[in-house]
């Protein structure tokens, strides 16, 4: 709740000077163009941060990130531990209570088929059985897990978007989404966003000529701000089905400044490492040596279909690991295709994406089942939560992260961040430590004498 | 002499309930007097050291001299205090005492701050100088300290209300105004309402706030007479995603009616001030804008809906919610969220549309003339700093006219502003609610200063 105050404040000590009696005016609407699907509904297969970010109008999880290492309350009204053990979230109805059980239940069972799955496993029986009570959900840990809080704010851990109302604004039909003045942390200052989806050229074409007054996952870097990268693209592959040298091989052929200047959408980053930059800032290992040309292979990449720069980047692997004696037959799938066939370990290559939380405990933890290790979650986990200060706690899982480096099946490519601008006459932007944004804390700046006498 | 004046010496050195044993170190003048100490024993001086104190009021010099002096005694250098009209008296003053150093200072209290500023310089009489008074190369230095200024500080700045030699100024003719500022509280949540009324029927104002946790009561100096929980409350089905709220002090038995828009209804409180708690005597399903004034607030919004019940039981229709009332009984004034207002002179008379308003804005009577002054901070959205201003109410549109003061406030944004009456003089208080950029809050005293 502190934190929830702390954010207010921030907005209106942040904005700009306009005639607005101290505080920010409710009312009006803002458009936002963006580059992503008209509709996403399931949270564990929205973790693009422009899907988070859509996702995030109409359902949110529990509680949001701070970036001063904070959580603020979001779906739900309070988090609160009784004991050290346990956890307890007050939730605003049964019924959202009852969403949420239900979607973490799927989450964490195997048919769920999400590598966010890990953000559980420190939760006793891993959330697989959650019976809420009443308006309240109390889960209780199976080891010291301090940053349960701030794992749970991740955004596939929202519910599901549905009728009954889980996020600041419900839909209204035609790309309108409406305030929803009953919200737990107090309606949007807005009454309402009208999005547009649509693709680079239309997102420079509608920005150019004022259509809109936000856009997000905007490329361009030259008027845009943008989130921390925590988008991070990896390449999984499989060590039954492949050489022990492969590592070796992808590693000497790829090079990842080549890839985030070429070949993906900025705003992006090399990553060296299991942790993206903004966790693990440590250099990179010299390439190794191409290995002397053997026996042609043949292979198959598995990429997501619906992100472009999967495509591109999968291409530039088949190009290169051709030079390595791979021959790469590329597939391009669903993302719920994809996570299924990752599920079942019914892969060669694959182009695995992840939105990882902003703190390197539980982002290892993502990182370590996607890359099939989840049978180093209950070694590496119990020892990092049971680190009393956060500091240790996060160096911790960056020291165990380089370690782990050549054990986990991941090549680790690149990290990106959502790009997004927004016009001068919009106020209250904030990031949150997922590095997106929060558009129900926009609001319409009013024009300097422009006061009127009453509301807008 | 007021009741506060008497007991400035006391105060300057006992500022908090709370934390007794830590008074001496974070009370102002005491703070004040350790630094320069510390920088006059920086220069190595020789003793006796003279201290010469000038501006501020006579009871702040004395005060601020005294502690000065205990602390250097204290240090072993023999302090004399002195009291000369001008810096070249005190020096003369000072070789003529037969002193080795003199301290000058002078004193000022601006934007939340006490500050001394002056020079330390050598006095020694240089026989072979004859009847020149030359000066010795050390000591020598500037002397700039400041601290947070406190009650205690406006307690012994304040302008005594004795009787005036000047002609009583025509009513409606504001006297002249000088605020001097210090910080009364601090919260550790931000503000969602701030108030202030006789809560204890000792015909002194108390300082009430309002978070989404708490309620708080202050006293004149700044100390916690009691706090209430609010958290059992239940969650209101709309409410507002900044801390907005409803507080006033009821007559007939003192009653605190505190309503935060994070819960479905509002509590009525009574004081218990021998145990230090505020005690449930019902709940409220109006939002209190004043003793008897009520009104809804607008669901999910920092405003109140534009139809206010008055004490007789007719609505009075405001032509458009308003974010701050503030209504004395005749007159009333609400603020709307784009910086207008509509202020009436009383019950029946047509709304006046005043202009660039901040969302702390008060009315009340500061000069005791008899005509309340309109207070009220910033209209902008983020100023940097925000600032108080005060006009008169007798003119047309005030907030387009020149004030009769402004000043500065510590950081912040300041959206609450009350007016108190905290020492039964006629001159009324303000006390301004900031909310600090860490999410905690500060209620910043200013009340009229020596000149």
């Amino acid at each position: 709740m502190r934190l929830r105050s702390t954010l207010t404040c921030a907005v209106l000590l942040a904005s700009a000077s306009a005639q607005a009696a101290g505080r920010p005016r409710y009312g009006g609407e803002l458009r936002v163009a963006h580059d992503g699907p008209p509709e996403v509904v399931e949270p564990a297969l929205a973790d693009t941060p422009l899907e988070a970010t859509l996702l995030g109008l109409l359902s949110r999880p529990v509680c949001q990130a701070t970036r001063d290492g904070g959580v603020a309350p979001a779906l739900a009204r309070t988090l609160s531990r009784p004991t050290s053990q346990s956890l307890h979230l007050a939730l605003p109805s049964t019924a959202s209570a009852t969403a949420l059980a239900r979607a973490w239940m799927r989450l964490a069972s195997t048919e769920g088929a999400s590598p966010y799955r890990a953000l559980f496993h420190p939760v006793r029986g891993e959330a697989r059985q959650l019976t809420p009570r009443g308006d309240a959900l109390e889960l209780t840990l199976s080891y010291p897990w301090p940053d349960l809080e701030r794992s749970l704010c991740h955004p596939a851990l929202a519910p599901p978007a549905s009728a009954s109302p889980l996020g600041p604004f419900t839909a209204a039909g035609r790309g309108a989404l409406e305030a929803q003045t009953a919200w737990p942390q107090g309606r949007p200052y807005l009454d309402r966003l009208l999005l547009t989806a649509t693709d680079q050229r239309g997102l420079s074409r509608l920005w150019s000529s004022r259509q809109v007054q936000v856009e997000l996952g905007v490329a361009s870097e030259t008027d845009a701000i943008a989130g921390a990268a925590l988008y991070t693209t990896f390449l999984a592959f499989s060590p039954r089905r492949l050489p022990p040298d492969f590592r070796q091989a992808v590693e000497s052929a790829i090079d990842r400044e080549d890839l985030t200047r070429l070949f993906v959408q900025a705003p992006a980053q090399p990553m060296p490492h299991l942790l993206p930059p903004v966790m693990l800032d440590a250099p990179a290992r010299p390439r190794p040596p191409a290995l002397p040309a053997s026996a042609a292979r043949k292979v198959t990449l598995l990429y997501d279909a619906s992100v472009e720069d999967q495509r591109a980047v999968a291409e530039r692997i088949q190009v290169k690991l051709h030079d390595r004696g791979y021959t790469v037959a590329l597939e391009a799938l669903p993302r719920a295709a994809l996570r299924a066939r990752w599920a079942r370990g019914d892969y060669e290559l694959m182009l695995h994406a992840l939105l990882l939380p902003p703190i390197p405990g539980p982002a290892l933890a993502v990182v370590l089942d996607a890359g099939g290790r989840r049978d180093l979650l209950g070694v590496e986990l119990p020892a990092i939560g049971s680190l009393p200060s956060a500091a240790a706690r996060d160096a911790r899982a960056r020291e165990r992260a380089l370690a782990l480096a050549a054990s986990v099946p991941l090549v680790p490519l690149y990290a990106q961040g959502l790009g997004m601008r927004f016009a001068p006459d919009v106020g209250g932007v904030m990031m949150d430590a997922q590095g997106l944004p929060s558009l129900d804390s926009l609001f319409v700046l009013p024009l300097e004498g422009t006061a009127t006498g009453g509301r807008p | 002499m007021s009741r506060i004046l008497a007991l400035a010496p006391v105060l300057a050195t006992l500022p908090a309930q709370a934390a007794p044993a830590s008074a001496e170190s974070t009370a102002a003048i005491p703070r004040l007097a350790r630094q320069v100490a510390t920088a006059v024993r920086a220069q190595r001086v020789e003793a006796p050291v003279a201290v010469n104190v000038t501006g501020g009021s006579a009871e702040l010099r004395r005060a601020v001299s005294t502690m000065l002096a205990s602390q250097l005694a204290a240090a072993g250098l023999a302090p004399v205090v002195l009291d000369a009209p001008t810096a070249d008296a005190a020096e003369a003053l000072a070789r003529a005492q037969g002193t080795r150093t003199l301290v000058r200072l002078s004193l000022d209290i601006e934007g939340g701050e006490l500050r001394a500023r002056g020079d330390l310089l050598g006095t020694w009489v240089n026989f072979w100088s004859g009847r020149t008074p030359t000066r010795p190369s050390k000591p020598a230095a500037t002397l700039v300290e400041a601290v947070p200024a406190d009650a205690a500080v406006l307690a012994l700045a304040l302008e005594s209300e004795g009787p005036s030699t000047s002609p009583a100024p025509h009513e409606g003719t504001p006297q002249g105004i000088r605020l001097l500022g210090a910080t009364l509280a601090r919260l550790e949540h931000p503000l969602a309402a701030l108030a202030a009324g006789d809560l204890d029927g000792d015909g002194n104002d108390e300082v009430l706030a309002l978070t989404e946790h708490d309620v708080s009561v202050f006293d004149a100096e700044g100390r916690l007479i009691a706090r209430r929980e609010l958290d059992h409350l239940p969650a209101a089905g709309a409410t507002t995603r900044e801390p907005f709220g409803a507080l006033a002090v009821l007559p007939g038995p003192p009653r605190l009616a505190a309503w935060s828009t994070r819960h479905a209804h509002g509590e009525l409180l009574a004081l218990d001030k021998a145990r230090g708690t505020l005690r449930v005597v019902g709940t409220l399903d109006q939002a209190p804008l004043s003793a008897t004034e009520r009104g809804p607030f607008a669901p999910g919004q920092t405003t109140f809906a534009p139809a206010v019940k008055l004490a007789e039981g007719r609505t009075l229709t405001v032509p458009a919610p308003f974010t701050t009332a503030s209504l004395d009984g005749r007159r009333m004034l609400f603020v709307y969220p784009d910086g207008a207002a509509a202020y009436y002179a009383h019950a029946g008379a047509a709304p006046v549309r005043w202009s660039s308003l901040g969302a702390g804005s008060a009315l009340g009577d500061l000069d005791g003339d008899g005509v309340p002054e309109l207070v009220t901070t910033s209209p902008l959205l983020s100023p940097s700093p925000d600032v108080v201003r005060v006009y008169a109410t007798t003119v047309d549109d005030p907030g387009a006219r020149e004030p009769l003061w402004q000043g500065a406030l510590p950081p912040g944004r300041a959206l609450y502003a009350v007016t108190a009456n905290l020492e039964g003089g006629k001159r009324r208080e303000v006390i301004v609610g900031l909310w600090k950029p860490d999410g905690t809050s500060e209620l910043f005293l200013l009340r009229q200063g020596a000149p």
